[in-house]
């Protein structure tokens, strides 16, 4: 479980199976992310990526299968055990609560405090920061989401996942989906910052342009299970899109 | 919805301006509620001056501080996306547990604690429920309610319970800069409930996960815990508003409570502009709602108007009232489709 460089995954699934009734979503998934380094997952719709995601989040606890983190074995019984062993998350639905402001939903379940009370100045000044910083355009952060629209949306949610910097993993579900071509490789520039600055990210999409471009790692999801993870220079786009289609065998 | 005329990438956002936060409070019910009440006020006194006098006023929020107590801890299960019948059952319950201790020779203030205690409980218990056998609050709390109602005149064979110890009666009776103690209770119990929703982490907590579940429980917010403290602050808030009345009337009424509480209290809350989606409702809005629907009723009254007008125009406020919130709702959501 060490790459080229001999650095130890910081997260890893052996085995993951996750059954909802009869229906077998994960089916021993695996998966290893290093420091710095951005692993693409591709799959048809309803291979088990956002399934796997939710596992590796917090929200779904696997049926079977072991995880690791930082080569410590963790079992997360919610979100909140996920976040606190520096996993961050944007959800393919995107995790935003409508009627609140942008600053809250930034800091939806960790608010600064200031003695018993909610930092409310501090978040409103640290989340503009933030969204400066990534070069975000809002009007102001008391926006609520709800008047936003669905690319700005999406926007917000990855910067909150970005703004968590004791992160180690990021996970992102479909970042792109609803994003126009500058939008999109503005995106990018945010993931490409993330692995420069050594976290991992784990990256669900369906542009495959935008995987190969981005991802070190690409790594091919059918019918819940995983194959192995192929390096972007040794793969081409004809191979993983046989693959994903099960023309070829993971 | 993908394409939307202004870029999203460009600036960073720009700070937060006063004409920013002035925006926000005029968007907001509670300032129409001030207009509302403004107006009715100034008919009313029209017809009969009698209205406006310092006298009627203080008897007008006296009658409805207990109920705006009570609605304190509904409006945190309403912005929650929850809902609780059961408030009526616990204020009687409140009356009644601390009543009959005190009355069997526990000091007065530990007995009105034993009373805020019961409707803790019943509070926490109305959660579990909820979360744990996956009942809908509405069902759970109608059945807690009924539960108690009958509990209650079981346990006290239907007879109030007096008399009831000085000092208790004093609590509840006293003025302090002539003004009833009651409505100062009121108001700070006011004060610490709005400061809870607005200030605090659990009330931004309340806020998400009424507006909405899965994304507050995806970003590490439990809403097993976040129910347990709001079902079990609202029976305990409930119940003290209970006892807060048997502290003015000098009884521990098997009566009192019961249903006109709960359906003032959410009367208060609803017409206050909380809202039945959940995720949105200030403790303002809910003193305010109390304050409109104490006003009707005592205005009427004064102007010779027959009772049962007063719940018509108090029904047919409370209509407009959520008619107004779902069109806000569907007027962001069709602006957000466009
Ligand atoms: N909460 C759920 N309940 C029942 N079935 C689910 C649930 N979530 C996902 N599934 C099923 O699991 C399979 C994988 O879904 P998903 O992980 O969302 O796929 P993907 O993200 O790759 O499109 C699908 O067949 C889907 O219908
Ligand atoms: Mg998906």
């Amino acid at each position: 479980m060490s790459d080229a460089q001999g650095r130890a995954a910081v997260l890893t699934v052996e085995g993951a199976s996750k059954h909802f009734g009869s229906v077998a979503a994960l089916r021993a998934a695996d998966l290893e992310v290093f420091p710095g380094e951005v692993l693409g997952i591709v799959g048809d719709n309803g291979a088990g990526k956002s399934t796997l995601l939710k596992v590796l989040s917090g929200i779904h606890t696997p049926t079977d299968g072991r995880m690791t983190v930082a080569g410590a074995e963790v079992h997360f019984s919610s979100p909140a055990d996920a976040r606190r062993a520096g996993i961050s998350t944007v959800q393919q639905d995107l995790a935003l609560v409508e009627v609140l402001d942008i600053a809250t939903n930034l800091y939806l379940g960790d608010f600064p405090k200031r003695g018993l009370l909610v930092d409310r100045k501090r978040m409103e000044r640290e989340a503009t920061e933030l969204l400066r910083r990534l070069n975000v355009r809002v009007s102001s952060v008391l926006t609520p989401v709800a008047s936003l629209s669905g690319g700005q949306r999406q926007i917000i949610a990855i910067s909150r996942a970005v703004r968590l910097e004791s992160a180690r993993v990021v996970l992102l579900d479909e970042p792109t989906a609803a994003l126009g071509v500058q939008e999109t490789a503005h995106v990018g520039e945010i993931i490409d910052n993330l692995r420069d600055s050594g976290k991992a990210v784990v990256l669900i999409s369906h542009d495959m342009e935008f995987v190969f471009e981005h991802a070190d790692r690409i790594q091919v999801m059918r019918l819940g299970k995983t194959a192995r993870a192929l390096r972007v220079s040794e793969t081409s786009r004809d191979e993983i899109i046989a693959l994903i289609t099960g023309a070829k065998q993971l | 919805m993908t394409t939307d005329s202004t870029p999203v990438i460009e600036d960073g956002a720009r700070n937060v301006t006063l004409g920013d936060r002035v925006q926000e409070i005029l968007k907001r019910q509670e300032v129409t509620l001030v207009g509302v009440i403004l107006v009715f006020g100034i008919i009313i006194t029209v017809l009969n001056p009698v209205f406006a006098t310092p006298s009627n006023i203080l008897d007008l929020f006296r009658a409805t501080v207990v109920y705006f107590v009570a609605a304190c801890g509904l409006t945190l299960v309403v912005v929650a996306g929850g809902f609780d019948f059961s408030v009526g059952s616990a204020f009687t319950l409140g009356a009644i547990g601390a009543t009959w201790l005190m009355t069997h020779g526990v000091p007065w203030p530990v007995a009105a604690l034993g009373g805020v205690a019961l409707g803790f409980v019943v509070g926490l218990i109305n959660s579990v429920i909820i979360d744990r056998l996956r009942v809908p609050p509405i069902i759970t709390t109608l059945g807690m309610f009924y539960f108690i109602a009958g509990a209650v005149v079981l346990f006290t064979g239907g007879r109030d319970i007096q008399p009831l110890p000085d000092g208790f009666n004093a609590f509840g009776k006293g003025t302090l800069l002539g003004i009833p103690v009651l409505i100062w209770y009121a108001v700070a119990i006011g004060i610490i409930f709005h400061i809870v929703l607005q200030h605090t982490r659990f009330g931004y907590n309340v806020k998400a996960v009424g507006g909405n579940l899965d994304a507050a429980v995806a970003n590490g917010i439990s809403r097993v815990r976040t129910n347990a403290w709001l079902y079990a602050v609202g029976g305990a808030i409930a119940a003290l508003a209970g006892i807060l009345y048997s502290a003015r009337t000098g009884s521990g009424q098997v009566s009192a409570g019961g249903s006109t509480v709960t359906l003032t209290a959410i009367s208060a809350v609803l017409i206050g502009g909380t809202s039945l989606f959940g995720g949105v409702g200030s403790i303002a809005g809910t003193a305010l709602g109390a304050l409109l629907f104490a006003t009707i009723q005592n205005g009427l009254a004064i102007a010779s108007v027959p009772a049962q007008y007063s719940n018509m125009i108090i029904g047919a406020i409370l209509v407009i009232a959520v008619a107004v919130d779902s069109y806000r709702r569907r007027r962001s959501l069709l602006k957000l489709l466009s």
